[in-house]
């Protein structure tokens, strides 16, 4: 090759790589986000996000009109125009990427899990109605995952973390309860992204490749990047927290205190530790019909091709309770999930006991 | 997805409501809209089937230059949409092969340019108070129409507290390791939630004080009459003759 020819191919590959840099050619940010779109998933799975929606929706509906008074309104719907203005504030991960808030965790820390369910599902309906963000025939499992996961585990989590590491006579907002708060942020968002990969996996599988995204694209790039992302959401959750809690720390009044004590089980109830634990396990329980309606009806790869190439299965010598998933990823992200749920559980449950032992 | 949300609201912000009000499409009571649009789009994420994909899309399109919505605004609003559907689309493509790529573009695309248009040519609180007329809880339905209020006040906040920050030198922070650009960020945001709730209360009490009483009513008088009732049954006929011939096609 002449160096001519040498020196312009190199100037062309200057060029590019400068070009990207410049102008950002590829933006990720734009590509990986969590709003469905219909017909994406696969039918059944979409009338699963629609009941299990619509069941904790009632549930919170419900449990709203019970608590929250006329005047409480405005302050509602501030606190959902500020986390849906809050998203449109990006912030720089590195590398000329950005990402931007989900904004459940900050909210359901703000005023409790409850309120915010109501009030990220308004969120959702806007952007669904006006913007063409997240489909109608979607909306169940945008809902499950941005409006019920994502508050519950970043309530859940900061509620459960916040005694352990935060000293009693801390200040309204010490190092104690930005760990906590960044806990929650960090853990509501990753939650969120692992299921909608989930969803779009097992609507891969169960619809052979006509709706969904496989499991190599779709696990790696959601909760790849979202691990990053949520690092971005828990550091900016604590930095409004920090900031609204001591400017101005009557404007949104923080979840009211149960001020009778109630004994027994009921006690129990009250406790905002069981509350907590509840909260955990019913994020990770709606997840548990996408693994039925997948053991069901999707086939097992290997089962698949053995029955397809006639060969008999032997028994088996040994058989674990568990199944390691379709892939490494499947395998690895389920194990992740179900270490950390498990251990807040025990945690809450923990916490409980003590606080039962403590109250004798 | 931040950089097509804010293109989508300024799309949004271009005084939308200002043409919506003189088509034919906004004249529609914003049930008949609701159901019939809804009706399609259910019918459409259920086709598996290329050629009534296409006929779906086409569909759409169709009823997307006959509804008098400005083409451009509508380009702009589907781009700001355009990610997620791009991103699922060209993993199928590339592991499903042209067709299913092809099948999933198409499907999500009519779904969304439906919506497009039944948002873009409908005044934002017929659109609200049509979903309250279909029995959605008050709650809701209030609480939409104070946040969608609250949205547009906010965004100008925020706007005004943006020209400030580059007016003082910020210039959006390098990483998640500037910390000093982090704390900027999230003390805007912090101070957007601070100075809009006192206005939110104000807007609030301005609302009472009009005789609003935590249930919305639509301007207009609404009435299902032979444009409504021809709207809906087109949409619906649409819908079921899709749905037939995709159980035709598969058994």
């Amino acid at each position: 090759m002449s160096q001519a020819r040498v020196r312009a191919l190199q100037n062309g590959i200057n060029i590019g790589l400068r070009f990207c840099i410049t102008k950002r050619v590829i933006r990720i940010t734009e590509l990986v986000e969590m709003h469905i779109p219909d017909g994406l998933m696969d039918p059944v799975i979409a009338l699963t996000g629609w009941i299990e929606f619509l069941v904790v929706a009632a549930v919170a509906l419900f449990l709203v009109r019970t608590r929250v008074k006329d005047k409480d309104l405005p302050r509602i719907a501030v606190l959902s125009a500020g986390v849906f203005v809050a998203q449109m504030l990006n912030f720089p991960i590195g590398g000329g990427t950005t990402g931007h808030l989900v904004g459940g965790a900050l909210m359901a820390i703000m005023v409790g899990p409850v309120v915010a369910i109501l009030g990220m599902t308004v969120i959702l309906l806007i952007q669904g109605l006006m913007f063409g963000d997240g489909g109608m025939t979607a909306f169940g499992l945008n809902a499950v995952n941005m409006a019920v996961i994502a508050p519950l585990t970043g309530w859940g989590v900061y509620t459960l973390i916040k005694p352990i590491v935060s000293r009693k006579d801390e200040k309204p907002f010490g190092p104690g309860t930005a760990i906590a708060v960044a806990a929650g942020a960090w853990a509501s968002v990753f939650l969120a992204a692992a299921a909608c990969a989930a969803e779009l996996v097992v609507s891969y599988a169960i619809s052979g490749g006509t709706y969904g995204i496989a499991a190599t694209v779709s696990v790696p790039a959601m909760l790849g990047y979202h691990t990053v992302i949520a690092v971005g959401e828990a550091i900016i959750t604590a930095g409004v927290l920090a900031y609204v809690w001591s400017i101005s720390p009557g404007v949104f009044a923080r979840e009211p205190v149960a001020t009778t004590k109630a004994e027994g089980l009921r006690g129990i109830l009250h406790l905002k530790t069981t509350q907590a634990t509840i909260a955990v396990l019913i994020a990770f329980a709606l997840a548990l019909p996408l693994y039925f309606i997948y053991s069901a009806e999707g086939a097992d790869g290997l089962e698949k091709t053995m029955s397809d190439a006639e060969v008999e299965e032997g028994g088996a010598v040994f058989s674990s309770p568990f199944s390691y998933g379709e892939n490494y990823f499947a395998a690895l992200f389920a194990g992740i999930l179900g270490f950390v749920v498990t251990a807040l559980a025990a945690l809450g449950l923990l916490r409980i006991l003590q606080g039962v032992k403590a109250a004798d | 997805m931040i950089v097509a949300h804010v293109r989508g609201h300024r799309v949004m912000a271009e005084g939308l409501d200002e043409h919506a009000k003189s088509s034919w499409l906004s004249g529609l009571d914003a049930r008949a809209k609701l159901i019939g649009i809804l009706a399609f789009v259910v019918a459409t994420s259920l086709l598996t089937e290329t050629r009534l994909v296409l006929a779906s899309l086409a569909f759409s399109v169709a009823f997307a230059a006959l509804s008098q919505v400005p083409p451009g605004h509508l380009a702009r609003a589907y781009l700001s949409a355009l990610p997620f559907i791009l991103i699922a689309s060209v993993s199928v493509f590339l592991f499903a092969g042209y067709e299913r790529g092809l099948d999933m573009w198409a499907r999500t695309s009519s779904c969304v340019l439906a919506l497009l248009v039944l948002a873009s040519g409908t005044e934002t609180f017929e659109l609200f108070a049509g979903l309250r007329r279909l029995r959605m809880p008050a709650i809701i339905t209030t609480l939409l129409m104070l946040t969608y209020k609250y949205i547009l006040m906010m965004s100008e906040e925020l706007s005004r507290m943006t020209v400030a920050r580059k007016a003082r030198g910020f210039a959006g922070g390098r990483s998640l390791l500037d910390r000093r650009g982090i704390k900027v960020i999230s003390y805007t945001a912090g101070m957007v939630f601070v100075r809009s709730a006192e206005r939110a209360d104000r807007a609030f009490d301005a609302l009472t004080a009009r005789g609003f009483d935590k249930d919305m009513r639509g301007w207009r008088r609404s009435k299902i009459a032979a444009p409504e009732l021809s709207f809906v049954a087109w949409f619906v006929t649409v819908s079921v003759i899709l749905m037939l011939l995709q159980l035709g096609v598969s058994p």
